[in-house]
């Protein structure tokens, strides 16, 4: 290994509240060599960010103080230098890129002229020169028309056009260091593979060093040289890529690394009960349509459009059965799961819930879901009554469904809780005052309490840490398992769906591509669309390359974002 | 991580002017300007409305403290009356406003469709008029007075809270815990009154305040000019009238009943302040 | 550029709130106790002139045809003749613009010229001492009643330092622009006070966004964070509350011409008031809130010129 570029010593970071001191670092070292890409890895509060915005003293409150330790810069100590010297470090030598790039870019200025600024600023190069600079960057990292393209404001692009856009920003000030902080977390998996591609070769080529933050084993074990394990503030592990990954040492990165849902071999998940009894299919989709109108109205001139959010899925769901919903973001999935509980109208197409059609018999079959289905939502504190105690939310639920009497709500409440593995004291608490694991478990608690036969669970493990997702996952098989539910899983993340369910679907542009077991449609799957899926999801064993030309992303299918 | 981190990067600039400190201060105004009205009788040193020929244009003394008017009335017993006044003005002027403006709202948001086009049309005919021209209209019909003025006020203060109301149940209705309050089978009027209007009336309460501080002063403008209270009741706004023809000999009698006028309103301002922190709504 | 095609269609939108409007204030003048004609002439009319209004307006038909006849006369540009002044409304409110109009462009001109200041200030001391100072300032100056302030202003500047004129409107371009520099000062401090509070709340929230923190991480000094990034993205809002507060600007101008007794639409409002000239009153409140809708229409292309992200 050359020698480090960035050496970092017992850097601590201290939050001074008005009635406590917390340490947010505790003392973390780290070195980083040239041309290397780190991994940092760690669940939200690790302090991963937090590091890399104390490298250049970008402290997210006046309240934070570094206390002490050293950052040596090519053997300068970028904690003894003045803040003038300072603004030179930022951007110039090290350079960041954010999750978020839709609101780390200026709205209201030009891609192209924000590239330039930093062009104008770190190189001193004249308008026009900056100009050209801009141009060729934009090009390097794969705007396809960059000329065109400069003069385009952020929004105008999709998420992955985005994110290249903030690199093309940070490579304007031309650094050593780039730290990428979750660059991709808010990306679907196909476009994730390509930045992180973009990444590497931005590597190869200018020999930038990386650190990349991240929550995922996966992208790290892809991307990195090596592994820094963080949590609480503290840098609990560190090393060569497989080494951490093949004998990780910290009882917190074996956790980690067995949280992380990679995809299995071969092994199959659970045997499909295929149902050898004619079963009558608890759920019938057939070829529903849900279209939804865009603007256009009668003053606006334009005439009315429509956009197809699914089109032409026909599905039968059997009793008991756990089937997982996959697709990228806009393919459809979580409009099906509203139109299947009547929250969305159906366009056309029929669904039937235990013979109730949806289409013919509205009210009828509206009220029948009511009392059979429940639905557990993707953001566990915006799914439940900010203003409600948990008591009073699931109480809520069993007094208006009058399935139970009333005397016995408080001894249903606790045994829901108890089932979704709560304390019973959370009955009293708020959401405010708890996690988004316990805030998850209470809204699953809810959806029990009416005592479904099919739960529908949208994205709902999507805003959680992976050990946490790893918890609520085995509660919905064990859920499953032991109450006989019918479970519907929409998710993005192919690995869990691969974990949890036993049948997969896989919807793209609103349309079905894909329906079979599990292992079926993930070792061998028939469409395009689902390979290039699960090429793309980034494997923990490194030697599953997620860049090897046999898994190459095939280019053939355009991303739906980019669809006109 | 994010929630901490918001909560840290907000508590640099609290400090001096805490919330605590904010809210109490606030409410302590509010406080000595009820206790000012109810006890009026007992703490006015003079009748507000006798006149006295024999103390006419008094400059402040220790007898009159904010000196006396051109009928030798005592400004500060006029003060201290016209709180009665003026603090009606404010609560009235705000509450039935408030009261019509989020049902309307609340129900326009939530059933959208023709309810809402055909609400929202009106209210933005009636936005359409500035605010000030409309009232003195409608005063203009019913006549000069203080319950023309409180007609106006409610023919045309709902339309801020109808409107205020109507966005929030818009952003709150497409929010998972009112979609799951629909798909566990709970009715309209739970979903919109006890899961809907309980988390969108925050912002109306924070608005209420500064339009306190609006309402207040329309109702002194327009005692001002002559169309709400008549003379000789003291109101603060007929009192700055009043005293308009002797501002180069006689200054106290505009000065005070405006001051007045601007320390009520600033116990509004900042208990509105207060509460929006509190209750964590930006206007 | 289609971002601006809502020039030519927005004046559709407009139709049915100006046809609101005129149905308003057709009802305004309807609504009060007594005959029309009499209302509308004053109690001194003579008979002719009962009968010739009585024909013109069509007071003897039912009351959806006297509005199509009021809408036609409107179409004509006639809204009646003024008691007071006895000729025509249109006409009286012609000669009254200038002066309401000079005032409320030096208002805005001179709010944004103290908001813009005070709010970068406020913003970049975040916390600090001048923070304090403007939030306390802006949040008392909320509270000052126009009337009062105004006649505060005549007291220091007119009476005390001599400088400006007490009241009325001059004759000269020189001598109108001295004639307003009180009367919009007035507006002026009480409309930059909301003003310095959103800018100021935008400009804090723009100084810890995600944005700036991205500028900052690359290098970029303060000052340009400030003025390249944040103060253009605080603008958005403040054009919108601009517009939300043009009804509450007008309002001001119709009191401070009042105090100041400068001879504009509002001074002409109130008389009519008083002196129960409801034809005035009918035609100032429609100008005024036909001026408002066109304000409001003025921000709408302000707004999609200042961010490219709004569609309308």
């Amino acid at each position: 290994m050359s020698a480090a570029i960035l050496s970092v010593r017992d850097l601590t970071v201290k939050a001074h509240l008005d009635d406590e001191t917390r340490i947010l670092l505790d003392a973390v070292s780290l070195d980083l060599a040239k041309g290397e890409i780190l991994g940092l890895v760690g669940e939200s509060g690790s302090g991963k960010s937090l590091f890399c915005r104390s490298l250049v003293r970008l402290l997210p409150s006046s309240r934070l103080k570094i206390e002490a330790g050293s950052v040596l810069l090519e053997g300068q100590d970028l904690t003894a230098i003045s803040d003038a010297e300072m603004l030179n470090i930022r951007g110039g030598e090290i350079g960041m890129i954010f999750q978020n790039p839709s609101s780390h870019l200026d709205p209201v200025m030009r891609i192209g002229d924000q590239i330039a600024e930093g062009i104008r600023y770190h190189q001193g190069l004249d308008g026009k020169s900056a100009r050209r600079a801009a141009t060729e960057i934009l090009s390097q990292v794969g705007f396809p028309d960059p000329i065109c393209q400069y003069q385009s404001y952020p929004h105008e692009f999709s998420g992955g056009m985005r994110q290249r856009a903030m690199i093309a920003v940070a490579l304007s000030c031309n650094p050593k260091i780039l730290i990428a902080d979750e660059p991709t977390t808010a990306l679907d998996v196909t476009i994730q593979a390509q930045i992180l591609q973009l990444l590497m070769e931005l590597r190869d080529r200018r020999g930038l060093s990386i650190i990349l933050i991240t929550h995922d084993l996966g992208i790290v074990a892809q991307t990195c040289d090596r592994i820094a394990i963080m949590r609480g503030g503290k840098l609990l592990e560190e090393g060569p890529k497989r080494q951490i990954l093949s004998r990780p040492r910290d009882p917190y990165t074996i956790k980690l690394i067995h949280s992380h849902p990679s995809m299995p071999d071969a092994e199959p998940v659970a045997e499909v009960a295929v149902a050898a009894a004619p079963v009558k299919p608890i759920l019938e989709i057939d070829d529903l349509h849900v279209r939804f109108r865009v603007g256009g109205s009668l003053f606006r001139g334009s005439a009315v459009k429509t956009v197809s959010a699914v089109s032409g899925i026909s599905l039968q769901i059997m009793p008991g059965e756990t089937v997982g919903i996959v697709g990228e973001s806009g393919s459809g999935k979580s409009t099906l799961a509203r139109a299947v509980l009547g929250l969305t109208p159906l366009t056309s197409g029929h669904i039937s819930f235990e013979g109730a059609d949806l289409a013919l018999q509205r009210q009828a079959s509206l009220k029948k879901l009511r009392r059979e289905a429940a639905m557990v939502f993707q953001d566990p504190f915006n799914a439940l009554n900010p203003r409600m105690t948990i008591g009073q939310t699931i109480g809520e639920v069993l007094l208006v469904q009058g399935k139970i009497a009333k005397a016995d709500i408080p001894q249903r409440i606790d045994e829901l809780l108890d089932l979704v593995g709560l304390d019973r004291e959370f009955a009293s608490r708020k959401p405010r005052s708890m996690s988004g694991g316990q805030c998850q478990r209470a809204g699953i608690a809810r959806a029990l309490a009416v005592d479904p036969k099919l739960i529908i669970a949208d994205e709902c493990v999507a805003a959680l840490d992976v050990t946490i997702q790893a918890q609520i996952i085995d509660l919905f098989r064990e859920l499953a398992a032991r109450m006989n539910l019918t479970l519907l899983f929409i998710a993005h993340d192919l690995a869990i769906v691969r974990n949890l369910c036993a049948r997969t679907i896989v919807m793209y542009r609103g349309e079905v591509v894909e329906d079979g077991p599990s292992e079926q449609v993930f070792s061998r799957p028939s469409h395009s669309y689902t390979a290039s899926l699960v090429a793309a999801i980034p494997d923990i064993n490194p030697d599953k390359s997620l860049f090897s030309d046999a898994r190459r992303v095939p280019q053939s299918i355009p991303s739906i974002k980019s669809m006109p | 991580m994010s929630a901490r981190a918001v909560s840290l990067s907000h508590a640099g600039w609290r400090t001096f002017l805490g919330k605590r400190t904010m809210l109490v201060a606030g409410a302590s105004i509010l406080l000595f300007f009820i206790l000012m009205a109810v006890f009026a009788p007992l703490i006015a040193p003079y009748d507000p409305i006798l006149q006295d020929g024999s103390a006419r244009l008094q400059a402040p003394s220790l007898p009159h403290p904010f000196g006396t008017d051109n009928f030798g009335r005592d400004i500060l017993s006029r003060i201290i009356w016209g709180a009665r006044i003026d603090l009606q003005i404010a609560f009235i002027g705000v509450v039935f406003p408030f009261v019509i403006g989020t049902i309307v709202g609340t129900v326009a948001g939530f059933f959208g469709g023709i309810v809402d086009a055909v609400f929202m049309r009106i209210v933005d005919i009636i936005l359409a008029f500035p605010f000030l021209v409309l009232m003195l209209s409608i005063i203009t019909i019913l006549g000069p007075g203080l319950s023309s003025f409180y007609i106006a006020m409610a023919l045309v203060g709902w339309v801020s809270y109808a409107r205020l109301i109507r966005a929030q149940i818009l952003v709150l209705k497409n929010n998972d815990y009112a979609v799951a309050a629909v798909s566990l089978g709970f009715g309209r009027m739970r979903i919109m009154f006890r899961h809907l209007l309980p988390n969108a009336i925050a912002g109306s309460i924070v608005f209420s305040m500064s339009d306190a501080v609006l309402v207040l002063l329309s109702g002194a403008a327009v005692s001002y000019l002559g169309l709400g209270v008549q003379p000789p009741v003291a109101e603060w706004g007929v009192m700055v009238a009043e005293g308009q023809s002797f501002i180069t000999t006689a200054w106290w009698i505009t000065l005070f009943p405006g001051l007045s006028i601007v320390c009520l309103a600033f116990g509004f301002s900042i208990l509105g302040d207060a509460l929006g922190e509190l209750l964590g709504v930006h206007e | 550029m289609h971002r601006y095609r809502f020039v030519f269609l927005r004046p559709l939108q407009f139709l049915p709130v100006i046809f609101g409007i005129s149905i308003i204030t057709f009802i305004l003048v309807r609504l009060i106790p007594g005959d029309p004609a009499r209302v509308l002439l004053g109690t001194r009319a003579t008979p002719t002139a009962i009968a010739n209004i009585r024909a013109q307006f069509g007071l003897d038909e039912p009351i959806w045809l006297q509005y199509l006849y009021f809408l036609r006369n409107l179409a004509n540009g006639e809204m009646g003749k003024s008691i007071l002044y006895k000729i025509d409304v249109l006409k009286l409110i012609a000669t009254r613009i200038e002066p309401t109009l000079a005032l409320v462009v030096c208002s805005v001109l001179l709010s944004i010229a103290i908001a813009v200041p005070m709010a970068s200030i406020a913003a970049r001391n975040a916390g600090r001492g001048p923070d304090h100072a403007v939030r306390i300032i802006s949040t008392f100056g909320i509270g000052f009643p126009p009337f009062w302030l105004g006649l505060m202003l005549i007291i220091l500047f007119s009476v005390k330092l001599d400088l400006l004129p007490v009241s009325g409107y001059g004759a000269t371009f020189g001598d109108k622009l001295s004639h307003l520099i009180l009367p919009s000062l007035t507006i002026a401090l009480s409309l930059s006070t909301v003003l310095t509070r959103s800018l100021r709340a935008a400009m804090i929230e723009g100084l810890k966004s995600d944005v700036a923190t991205a500028a900052r991480a690359r290098g970029m000094p303060e000052r340009i964070v400030f003025w390249r990034h944040v103060l253009p993205n605080s603008l958005v809002p403040t054009i919108n509350l601009l517009a939300v507060n043009t009804g509450w600007l007008i309002g001001g101008t119709v009191v401070v011409e009042s105090v100041f007794a400068l001879p504009g639409m509002g001074q002409l409002l109130v008389r009519a008031i008083f002196s129960r000239d409801y034809m005035v009153v009918q035609g100032v409140a429609m100008v005024f809130a036909c001026a408002t809708v066109l304000v409001n229409f003025l921000a709408d292309i302000a707004t999609v010129a200042a961010d490219p992200r709004v569609k309308l």
